[in-house]
Parts: C-alpha cells; structure tokens; sequence
C-alpha cells in the first residue's frame, strides 16, 4: 500500500492547463457581455420567426433552438457580476455599430417564403462565427484562472454544434433548385459582407487577428 | 422582422385548414346534434363516437401546441426588456422548447390515434389571446386561462387513455400535463412579479384572463357535470397554484357559458 503522506506534484502529470491566459478579467467580461447579447437577440429572433415559417419540422426546431440560446444567455448573464461587471446590462452590447447592423439586417426577413434566407443567417452565417468566438475564447483564455467560463463554453459549444448541423440539414434539405441555390448564396454574401466589417461577434480581434477593418464603426 | 404579428399572419403549409371559433358553436347543425339521446358528453369508451371525439380532440390540442409554441415565441420577441424582463424571455423561450415538444408528442399521438395533419379544421383563438399589447396580459391570457385549460383537458385524456385501454395515451398526455402545471406557475409568478406595484395592471389582467377562461367553456365545453366534455382538474389546478376560490369562479364561468352556448344554438336554429 502506498504512504498516503508522501508529497504527490499538485498538478497531475496529464494536467496541462497554464497560467496566465490571453485576456484579464476585463476583456473576458467585455467578451461574455457581447456573447450575452449575441445570444439574446438570436433567441429572440428564432422565438418571432416561428410564427412566420409554414414548415412544420422548421417551426418545431426554431423551438428547441430558441430555448438553447436562451439558457447560453443566461449562462453569460451570471458569469457577468463574476468578472466583476454587477451592472449585467451595461456589457450586454453589440461590439460595434457593424455588428448591431448585421443583427438588425439578420432578424429582417418576415414572410413565410423567406424561410431560406432566415435559415442561412442563423446557420450559415452566425452560429459559425459563434463557433469560432467561443472556440477562440476557450483555447485562449486561462483555463485555471476562468474555468467558470471555460466550463459554460464547452457545454455552449456541445449545443452550437448540434444545432450548426441540425439547420444546415435543414437548409439541405429545403435548397432545391438553382434559384433557390441563388437565394441562399446571395443572403449568406450580404450578411457575410456586414459581419467581416464587424471582425466578428466580439468586434475586431474575436478570433486574434487584429487588422482594423474599414467602416466596422467602433 | 414585425413586432406584433397578427393571427392571420400565421404560416401554415397546405395541409391546413382554418376556421372561426364562433362558425363551429354557431354551426345550425350543433342544435340537431343536441337533440340527440346519445347520453353523457364525457369522454366514454363505451360510447361509439368518443373514438373520433378523442381524436377530433387530440387534432385540436395539436393546433393549439403549435400556437402555444408561436405565442410564447412572439413574447419573446415583441417586446423589450423594459416591457418583459430578460428572466421572462428567458421563461419564455423555455416555454417554447416545451411546446415544440408537444407539438411532437401531439403528431405522434395523432398518428397512433388514426388521424391525419389536417384532418380537423384549425381555430387561431388561442394565438389571439397571445396577441395582447401587454405582456401581463398574454401571461394571464395564455399561461393561466390557456394553460390552465390545458391541464383540465389533458387529465381528461389520460383518464380516458386509462378507461379505454391506451397506456400511450394516458402515458403522453401524464407528461404534457407536467409541463402545463410549470407553465401555469409560470404566469402566476410573472402577474405577481410585473404588478406588484399596480394593482390596475393586475386587474385588467385577471380580467382578461377571465374573458379568455369564459371564451374557453362556450357551449359547455368545460365543466364539473357528465354534460362537459373536458372536466376541470381540481388537484392538478391547485398543484399549479390556483386558490379554490379562483378554481369555483372558473366553474361558475363555465356554467355561465353553457349556458350562453345553448342559448345561441337555439338562437341560430330558430333563425
């Protein structure tokens, strides 16, 4: 039987987490306020859309998409007096102007024809600039010093997936002719167009890259 | 995207067919109906119509799952945080992961009951109370007249799934009835929460729950007697929170429309 008095290192041997990480508590928060509100207007917007979509497996998705974003929100929202933020609301703001533009031109399309063009901003346009944020933030930041936030991210991730692959299969499954091909080309490139001036959901920098982009409005 | 969508708007695919609440009460042929010796209204397996009746039914609790998904939704959406706080959109939207479910476990119900999407016609009078410009409103509207109907018509079902053999049917409708009793509590917490300070408020949403509520029982649909279809669970009621107080009024409103329904079927036959 080993001593169970005998000095063992703290960190066990498979343990590699390091200090210190990419952000302080300041940009971690500033971070998690931008994904809070991300979060909040796109459950907002699946929580309006279902009313508008005649599809029926559509409607019953944007449902149980909604509630996921939703619970992300809420995840950000009580990490936030965490980082030190006790006012929620006052992080709970687009990055910049492009950004706030990208979500006002997301939420945009209303009429049951257009369940394309709702389906190809939620799926081929934001939830993979959510992946890549998030993904971003959880190899970069501290993983002893924010594990709060890391633990939140990797549950969010699990989600964004699932959901990622779910619309894409749905936007498979409803793209089915050259017009419609047209339809979802030409609404990915116009919402893609306003999200780069953004440099992402978190503003410029989300992913570490650093180049001032023109007209992002910060 | 528009804040305020109004019923008319609601996206459908083809299969759908809409009606109006008061065309099915007032429809001449409902008197002819009544007249007809064929025993109690309660749900029986004995009876040899209670099999389309449930299924009619269940077709109805699909229509009004998809609205319940499309109400919690907009009230999610049509308002800001200074109208509906952000915990009540967050309710919100897990209201709407809870109804998308129903709206499943509706279809595959309906499927194992022998019915089509489609096969009953859709009335949008559950949505129309989720259209109120007050988001206190629709709670009551909604959450605790709807919902509360909701309860009373799934312990019907799965009495009925229990008489009749179905230990799907009970099985399904024990679960929906779980989640009605969150969503019921729900709207409580949210009335007392938003009028805490404005008793007004309050009371112009009791009111409206009670039109809703009286709405909900025209013709008899709702009540305590074998001539009420959906009977009123008492238990399951006060679980989700409501007084006795609050469960009698209910019943009295439910005789009230009774009779009120009778007397505009009589009304429409004599004209």
């Amino acid at each position: 039987m080993s001593d169970p008095f005998k000095p063992r290192p703290a960190f066990a041997p498979w343990d590699r987490r390091e200090l210190p990480g990419l952000f302080d508590v300041e940009e971690s928060a500033r971070r998690v306020g931008a994904y809070k509100w991300i979060e909040t207007r796109l459950f907002e917007a699946l929580g309006g859309w279902i009313a508008t979509v005649p599809e029926l497996d559509v409607k019953m998705i944007l449902g149980r998409h909604c509630y996921h974003h939703a619970w992300h929100a809420e995840l950000f929202d009580k990490r936030l007096p965490e980082l030190r933020e006790m006012n929620t609301d006052r992080l709970c703001a687009p990055a910049n102007d492009a950004m706030e533009e990208f979500v006002e031109a997301l939420r945009e399309p209303d009429a049951p024809e257009l369940t394309i063009e709702k389906l190809v901003g939620v799926f081929r346009v934001l939830i993979p600039r959510k992946i890549a944020a998030y993904t971003f933030h959880l190899n970069g930041t501290s993983r002893v010093t924010d594990a709060p936030t890391e633990r939140s991210l990797e549950f969010i991730l699990q989600d964004e997936w699932n959901d990622w692959r779910e619309g894409e299969m749905l936007l498979q499954s409803l793209i089915d002719t050259p017009e419609e091909l047209e339809r979802a080309i030409r609404r990915q490139h116009e919402l893609e167009a306003i999200v780069v001036r953004a440099g992402g959901i978190t503003g410029l920098g989300t992913i570490g890259a650093t180049t001032e982009v023109e007209g992002a409005g910060v | 995207m528009r804040k305020q969508l109004p019923p008319e708007m609601l996206a459908r695919d083809s299969r759908f067919v809409r009606t109006s609440i008061m065309d099915q009460i007032l429809d001449p042929r409902n008197r002819k109906i009544s007249e007809r010796t064929i025993g109690p209204a309660k749900l029986a397996p004995g009876r040899p119509a209670s099999a389309d009746r449930a299924r009619n039914l269940m077709h109805g609790i699909f229509t009004g799952e998809i609205q319940a998904l499309e109400g919690a939704g907009r009230t999610a959406f049509d308002f800001d945080e200074t109208e509906a706080p952000f915990a009540l959109k967050l309710d919100m939207a897990r209201q709407c992961w809870d109804e998308a479910r129903h709206v499943e476990i509706s279809i595959k119900l309906g499927e194992w009951m022998g019915t089509e999407i489609g096969e009953f016609t859709e009335a949008t009078f559950l949505y129309e109370a989720a259209c109120a410009p007050d988001p206190v409103l629709r709670l009551c509207g909604v959450n605790r007249a709807l919902e509360g109907l909701a309860i009373d018509v799934f312990n019907t079902m799965k009495e009925f799934g229990d008489v009749s053999g179905d230990p799907v049917l009970e099985f399904c409708e024990d679960w929906m009835l779980a989640d009605e009793v969150t969503h019921v509590k729900m709207g409580s917490d949210w009335l007392r929460r938003l009028t805490a300070d404005d008793p007004e408020r309050r009371e112009r949403a009791l009111d409206f729950q009670r039109t809703v509520d009286k709405l909900f029982s025209l013709g008899g649909f709702r009540g305590e007697t074998e001539e009420n279809p959906i009977h009123l669970a008492r238990k399951m009621r006060e679980m989700a929170g409501f007084s006795t107080t609050e469960i009698d009024e209910i019943a009295e409103l439910s005789e009230l429309a009774r009779a009120e329904g009778q007397a505009a079927v009589e009304a429409a036959g004599s004209a």
